[in-house]
């Protein structure tokens, strides 16, 4: 195995930043090497270290995370920028959309961080997305809306089951209740999920802003 | 000329052309009155009385109608004022209770003002301490939870998941009571995103399409203008989620001239606009706040409500 992802993490809480850290430690694949208690500090560590991850909280003093995330884009326009991801308290398909656009790979809920948090970086360090499931329902209708006004749409051929839960996804049912709808589980329903975003063309970054952009759920 | 010289005028001009008629004219009294001369007067003063009413409606009729309308008068209608009568009398009445209106829903708007500018800061300010306190605090122990179970014994691990589970919904409850307080959208990402996110929760809520035009490139508006616009929109969704039976709703921001104009249009089946409920009313109180003009017009066919501000609004 090679050596474990360098991970930045920049929250303004200290023990929130402790407990994220705790998490993505015990991962053999990740270790975060570096702590920012706020947006400007971690511009500034970004420039001083070689990163493969920043995490950034969006709600911090003296710069946002998303400011953040838009000066590391920007600065870093030749050579890689470390990807990014954001993590915040906010239940919002508008906050997935803006961490896009600011060049971010995806955005955990706090309150899903304990499940979602490990399988994001590790999708985020292989160049994919990580779709914050709310923004999946605006996502995925806009494909229906196209799809049903007769307009020319990614070439795909879902499974049967994949289109039932496509349809639940658009209605904006979550995992769970899809999962009940269709007695299968929770993780079967996350498989299927990642095979429509796959087979729509919304795997990886470039891939999904590209998308979001066309559906007119991002300004170019 | 003021109401009393104009009736004591009307009433002795009347009086001297009677005087002058008895007078000058072939009419005489006796002492003892024959009948023919109690006709000819009895003629005269009826001439007199209803010449009299007549002259004297013409004055203050005008004042009566007046009083009649002041009881029909919404202060919250900008537009809703008496007429200017032609009259002297009545001009005069209708426009010292025009100013009254105006100045009493000037004080009305401006302490509305600081209530809803009161109440706005505390939604505020609680939902901050949700977010940045309880939040993180119930974050740490999420978190640490996790961490837990990972390391505990097998029979203490599912009681950590349960209560990791519960940790959770409590998150998830705190989010969203934070949220209904106060959209952090709308200052963390500014009104076009907060508008998106709107439309968005409306197609989730209702099964009408919904469509979203925001101009690019708006100017810039003050943080309770823009805070105006997001509730007045919020409040036009909700109805015609609620009320109106829509197929299709359009949401659009645009610019026209010097202002920016919001309108909420749903194809849905309409309302009777002159009864206002708490939330048009809302909307109205609002619109003030921002020196805005709001205008719904509802027929069977839908409904519109639109709401313009001036850009150079502070
Ligand atoms: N878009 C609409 N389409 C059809 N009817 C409407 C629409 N908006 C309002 N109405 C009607 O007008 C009434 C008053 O609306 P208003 O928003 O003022 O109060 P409300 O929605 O009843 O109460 P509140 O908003 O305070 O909960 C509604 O009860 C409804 O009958
Ligand atoms: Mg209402």
């Amino acid at each position: 195995m090679s050596t474990p992802a360098r991970i930045l993490l920049a929250d303004d809480h200290a023990l929130v930043r402790r407990g994220v850290r705790l998490i993505l430690d015990q991962e053999p694949d990740l270790t975060v090497v570096a702590e920012a208690a706020d947006g400007a500090e971690a511009v500034q560590l970004v420039r001083s270290l070689d990163l493969d991850l920043v995490v950034l909280d969006i709600a911090m003093p003296r710069m946002t995370g998303l400011q953040a995330a838009r000066e590391i884009t920007r600065r870093t326009s030749h050579g890689d920028p470390p990807r990014m991801l954001m993590l915040s308290m906010h239940d919002n398909e508008q906050y997935f959309f803006e961490s896009l656009k600011v060049g971010a790979s995806g955005y955990v809920l706090k309150s899903a961080a304990d499940e979602d948090l490990v399988g994001a970086c590790r999708a985020a360090l292989r160049g994919e997305a990580f779709v914050y499931p709310g923004a999946m329902s605006p996502l995925v209708r806009d494909y229906l809306d196209r799809m049903r006004r007769g307009e020319r749409v990614p070439e795909t051929v879902l499974t049967e089951r994949e289109d039932e839960v496509l349809k639940l996804i658009a209605e904006g049912s979550s995992s769970k209740e899809i999962a009940a709808a269709l007695t299968i589980s929770v993780k079967t329903v996350e498989r299927h999920r990642a095979n429509i975003l796959a087979k729509l063309g919304m795997r990886d970054r470039t891939q999904l802003t590209r998308y979001a952009i066309r559906a007119g759920l991002i300004e170019p | 000329m003021g109401l009393f010289w104009k009736v004591g005028l009307i009433n002795g001009a009347v009086l001297v052309a009677a005087a002058a008629l008895l007078v000058l004219g072939p009419f005489s009294v006796s002492r003892r009155p024959v009948m023919s001369e109690v006709v000819v007067l009895g003629v005269g003063l009826l001439a007199m009385l209803v010449v009299n009413a007549l002259l004297l409606r013409s004055s203050l009729g005008p004042v009566d109608r007046v009083v009649r309308e002041m009881a029909t008068v919404d202060p919250l209608h900008p537009t809703d004022r008496l007429a200017t009568p032609r009259s002297a009398p009545g001009r005069q009445l209708v426009a010292g209770f025009n100013a009254m209106v105006d100045r009493l829903q000037d004080e009305r708007s401006a302490s509305n003002a600081k209530a809803l500018a009161a109440q706005e800061a505390e939604r505020h300010r609680i939902a901050q301490e949700l977010h940045d306190e309880v939040g993180q605090r119930l974050t740490v122990v999420l978190l640490g939870l996790k961490r837990a179970e990972q390391r505990a014994p097998a029979e203490l691990a599912a009681d950590l998941a349960l209560l990791r589970e519960t940790t959770r919904e409590g998150l998830d409850d705190v989010r969203r009571v934070a949220r209904q307080l106060r959209p952090g959208v709308l200052e963390d990402l500014g009104l076009a995103s907060a508008l998106a996110s709107l439309t968005t929760d409306f197609a989730q809520h209702s099964g009408a399409q919904v469509r979203r035009v925001v101009t690019p490139g708006l100017p810039p508006l003050p943080p309770d203008t823009e805070l105006v616009l997001y509730r007045v929109a919020q409040e036009a969704l909700t109805n015609a989620a609620r009320h109106a039976g829509a197929t299709s709703v359009e949401l659009s921001l645009t610019r026209v001239g010097d202002r920016v104009a919001l309108v909420v249009a749903d194809d849905g089946h309409g309302f009777d606009v002159r009864r206002e409920g708490a939330g048009l009313r809302g909307m109205r109180e609002r619109a003030r706040l921002a020196s805005g003009e709001l205008t719904v017009t509802s027929d069977p066919s839908g409904t519109t409500v639109r709401l313009e501000v001036p850009v150079t609004a502070s």
